[in-house]
């Protein structure tokens, strides 16, 4: 037998193993993962993502806990903490009476709160462009379809528009962000509310889909004359504009910290489950941003990582809502009434 | 790479009059456990997925196959795999008649026409395409092969012959079922073309050079006997191919949009089975959704193993028209 | 059968008067339909050429767009730098969770699907009767079959309900996917080995057990390990499984085979929905080292069949 093949052989198993060796290298080399941490995995709405992100860096330190978060839409959050296949579900919408019972003894727990911006591509048009609730609902039932609309024009007098095509996106996957916007929707129009409806997934009458809120601003970002709607961070984070939203009181107001604070103070008072809507706020609060929400953790009320899930919630509630995290992604502190509801709540938890 | 052949026997003899050990029987013991048990897995994924989806069975009835909806929204749930179903079809379709004419292009040329010293590079290259993973293929699909196909190719169409409803409007985003039958074929042309060509050279040189003998030219040999004699096995690389493009998901979901609407225009999105399951599974938001997926997911596993077992016996047939030995080539 | 254009040649010869094999070719004469015939032909292997070339250039085009796209995040930082989702500032990231889950993940399955492959075709080759082998080569084809995404679904519902996430259940689901390739590969590896070597080895009074082990298996070593880094390749760039069974993952780099791991395809398929340029850079720049490690294995992989072949069969 030739003696030639065993050089070939062995020289590429040696260059596989170092290749190997280079990479094992490089990546033990990066923080790995300490045996004393604890870690909790969550999945849910892609809504606070942004927030939980700057936590996560945080949670290691403070609390020595590893927080695997995975972003994947309030309905996958609702059924896998459901399943158990993860610690804690993370939702904007609040679970319905029948989610609550097929979740066997979960509880929810208000953690955040933010404003959904109605996001839009149109770079010709520099001005911060005024919508209010009817007309965007008729944009998302597909009645209206292109940008210099006499409707859309009528709301910004002056604003020159061009005659692009609206293309709208919107979430392909369970989202409490599409439950935010179409309860916002069925509020201001009637139509919408009879034809679509609102849930976390909805049967949306025009309109590409993209998954997650990442996969919206996504879709907005590349597409010329598109919206879509997301948490105002995404906007953020892209450079997309968004609208500034009529309320109630018939001012615009953007997603911002105040509109959104405005828009809290309308939701004192939690109800039986913790749940609270803030959506479309009455005229009384005149500075309110009319599509914010706050956003809910889910956790079962006995879980074998009980007192790790009691401290990770705690410091959420309360150190996590420091500016220092919030202030840059236009989160709002917990208030005041909420946050007293919340660590009630957490007590409850036991292993 | 071609099945392998099993029914071929190797020369072996049963191990009759020899004493047997210990070893003997347990090693055909374990290894019998194993083949077993592969037996069981194939059993124990099919009733599993029929188990999982059984709750949108009694649900959504018989209906759920034509029935062109999914309404996910609680107290007006409707599922149906009506426009899933029609998206399949017409991708997969779409993409075996784009690739078939390439596929076999490609395989004749590498056994009829090309210079000997390119023969391997080529052979080798076409069938690296189909190790390409799909989540690549379709990333290119998104941001390359999309946006290229809306500004060209559609845009035409779509000027040309837009009274045509198949080439209505263009997709807004690169997002399109187009994008989508473009990325399938990719996915599928190294599939049927190594099948292909597998075929092409066993055919028996004598049928191949009796007929240049008599004066045809190169084609109407292929036409004439190449074809006529592999049409068996190229039937089967067909369907093979059609299953891989079915239960093609990842690809899919990232270029075909996700809408669930049946819509005659090309350029517009829509969604596949199992691209629809990739997309919505880990955001059902009710256990009729999700059994409702998973009905998705036993629709496309009852064509997937329709296709490949039609595929697989038409082989066999095949195989034993022809003899299992390969007829003289070099 | 002559036409009507063929005229004057059907005044001279009539239907079924022979033609010389000259007169057809003759250039005295009208070879309108030859030639015709013969540019139908050029057209179609002309038709042939083009489709080979387009097959390669497709490759060639997915390749470079990945390379190029990705050239500017395609550095040590990738496989070094955790990720950073929604970061604020610009400080270097990667993927480093991903390339240790990825080895993980794979390496686990082919540990899974290697003996069970191998098993199953000494069974089939060794001990099985006709009928059953052909039992077994149907099981196979019918599980190569199974599209990935339901395998997921399989495993899922079998595993991760109830449980959770772990690289172990998905490098179990790749197993499944590896299992019929690496059978099917061996099956065939083994047929190759001469029946005079076992006959000798048991002449020799050496067990039917240790034939196989010890003679057999070693001569088809190197088919076997051929195929198994084909299935390597096939399954290091599956996506759909790993969504169902390892998805739920965090962004530090972890060994760990309990926990949920991150891959690159899964990683890739993440940031292809986010509207950031630099996560596609990344995910371009993933997906070039993970495309060069696949083509690599494959072309290597083939390039060796062939020696393998002559050396298991002693030709």
């Amino acid at each position: 037998m030739p003696k030639l093949g065993h050089p070939i052989r062995s020289t590429s198993a040696v260059a596989a193993a170092a290749l190997l060796a280079v990479v094992v290298a490089g990546t033990a080399g990066a923080s790995p993962a300490k045996h004393s941490d604890v870690t909790i995995t969550g999945a849910g709405a892609t809504f606070p993502a942004p927030l939980i992100a700057q936590w996560v860096p945080a949670l290691g330190p403070a609390l020595g806990i590893t927080f695997n978060y995975s972003a994947v839409g309030s309905g996958a959050g609702i059924t896998q903490i459901t399943a158990r296949t993860v610690d804690i579900g993370a939702s904007d919408a609040p679970l319905t009476p029948d989610q609550f019972t097929a979740c066997n003894g979960c509880i929810q727990i208000p953690w955040a709160l933010g404003g959904t911006s109605v996001m839009y591509n149109l770079s010709g048009v520099k001005n911060l462009l005024h919508m209010d609730g009817p007309t965007i609902a008729k944009i998302f039932l597909g009645q209206i379809t292109t940008w210099n609309d006499p409707a859309i024009a009528k709301l910004n007098p002056g604003v020159s528009l061009p005659s692009t095509a609206i293309t709208i996106a919107h979430r392909s996957d369970g989202s409490g962000t599409t439950y935010n916007i179409t309860d916002y929707l069925s509020s201001v129009s009637p139509e919408w509310s009879s034809k679509v409806g609102k849930g976390t997934a909805v049967n949306w009458p025009v309109g590409v889909g993209g998954k997650g809120s990442s996969g919206v601003a996504a879709v907005v970002a590349s597409t010329p004359g598109a919206i879509g709607y997301a948490d105002v961070a995404y906007a953020l984070q892209n450079h997309l504009q968004y609208f500034a939203m009529k309320n109630n009181s018939g001012k615009f107001t953007t997603p911002g910290t105040r509109g959104v604070t405005a828009a809290a103070s309308s939701g004192q008072k939690p109800a039986a489950d913790n749940s609270l809507s803030i959506v479309n706020p009455p005229k009384k609060y005149a500075n309110a941003y009319p599509i914010s929400t706050f956003t809910y953790a889910i956790v079962p009320l006995s879980s074998p990582k009980a007192a790790d899930l009691k401290r990770m919630l705690f410091w959420i509630v309360t150190k996590g809502q420091a500016t220092q995290y919030t202030a840059k992604l236009r989160f709002v502190p917990l208030p005041a009434s909420v946050l007293s509801v919340d660590e009630k709540a957490i007590a409850k938890i036991h292993s | 790479m071609a099945t392998a052949d099993v029914t071929a026997t190797p020369t072996r003899r049963p191990f009759t009059g020899r004493r047997v050990r210990f070893g003997d029987v347990s090693l055909q013991v374990v290894a019998g456990a194993a083949a077993a048990a592969t037996t069981a897995l194939v059993g124990l994924i099919t009733w599993k997925v029929i188990d999982g989806s059984r709750l949108a069975i009694v649900k959504n009835g018989w209906g759920f196959l034509t029935r062109v909806a999914w309404n996910p929204v609680i107290g007006r749930e409707l599922y149906g795999a009506g426009s899933f179903l029609f998206g399949t079809v017409v991708t997969s379709f779409g993409a075996l008649l784009l690739a078939t004419p390439l596929a076999l292009g490609a395989a004749l040329f590498l056994t009829e026409l090309s210079p000997r010293f390119i023969r391997g590079p080529v052979t080798a290259l076409i069938e690296t395409l189909a190790a390409v993973p799909s989540v690549l293929i379709g990333l290119w699909g998104i941001y390359v092969l999309g946006p290229a196909l809306r500004t060209s190719i559609e845009h035409w169409l779509h000027a040309a012959f837009g009274w045509i409803p198949l080439f209505g409007p263009q997709s807004a985003a690169g997002a399109s079922v187009f994008t989508a039958i473009i990325v399938l074929a990719i996915m599928i042309l190294p599939i049927v073309s190594s099948i292909s060509r597998e075929l092409f050279l066993g055919v028996p040189l004598e049928l191949k050079e009796g007929a240049l003998a008599l004066g045809t030219t190169r084609w109407e040999m292929v036409r004439g006997i190449m074809f006529p004699y592999a049409r068996g096995g190229i039937t089967a690389a067909l369907i093979l191919g059609l299953g891989r493009a079915m239960g093609e998901a990842i690809a899919v979901t990232q270029v075909i949009g996700g809408s669930p609407t049946i819509q005659w225009n090309l350029f517009s999105t829509s969604d596949s089975l199992a691209s629809k399951i990739a997309s919505t599974y880990q955001g059902a938001v009710s256990r009729l959704q999700l059994s409702s997926l998973i009905e998705l997911g036993l629709i496309l596993l009852v064509l997937s193993l329709a296709a490949n077992i039609t595929a697989q016996w038409i082989v066999r047939q095949t195989a034993r028209k022809h003899g299992v030995t390969r007829g003289g080539h070099a | 059968m002559d036409r009507a254009a063929d005229g004057a040649q059907a005044r001279r010869h009539p239907r079924g008067t022979r033609v010389s094999a000259q007169e057809l070719s003759g250039p005295s004469v009208r070879n309108d339909r030859l030639a015709r015939r013969r540019r139908v032909g050029h057209a179609m292997e002309a038709g042939a050429w083009l489709s080979a070339a387009i097959a390669v250039a497709i490759l060639g085009l997915v390749v470079w767009s990945v390379a190029s796209k990705g050239r500017s995040e395609l550095n040590l930082n990738l496989i070094t730098k955790t990720p950073i989702p929604f970061s604020l500032t610009n400080a270097p990231q990667g993927l480093s969770n991903a390339f240790a889950g990825t080895i993980v993940i794979v390496g686990l399955a082919t540990l899974m699907a290697l003996p069970v492959g191998i098993l199953i075709a000494v069974y089939v080759n060794e001990f099985a009767p006709p009928s059953i082998r052909a039992g077994v080569g149907l099981v196979l084809d019918v599980l190569s079959g199974v599209p990935a995404i339901v395998i997921g679904i399989f495993i899922f519902l079998l595993l991760v309900v109830g449980s959770g996430q772990s690289a172990l259940k998905g490098s179990l689901s790749l197993a499944i996917l590896m299992l019929p390739f690496v059978a099917r590969t061996t099956i065939e590896v083994l047929a190759l080995v001469p029946n005079s070597l076992r006959e000798a080895s048991l002449g020799l009074g050496i067990a039917a057990w240790r034939t196989t082990l010890s003679i057999v298996l070693p001569r088809a070593i190197g088919g076997i390990l051929t195929g198994t880094v084909l299935a390597v390749a096939r399954v290091a760039g599956e996506t759909a499984p790993l969504l169902f069974t390892s998805s739920v993952v965090g962004t530090k780099t972890d060994w760990d085979p309990a926990h949920a791991l991150q891959t690159i395809p899964v990683a890739i398929f993440e940031l292809s929905e986010s509207p950031s340029p630099q996560d596609h850079a990344r995910a371009w720049a993933a997906g070039f080292i993970l495309l060069m490690f696949i083509l690599f294995a494959s072309l290597g992989a083939r390039a060796l069949v062939t020696r393998h072949t002559r050396k298991i069969s002693g030709r």
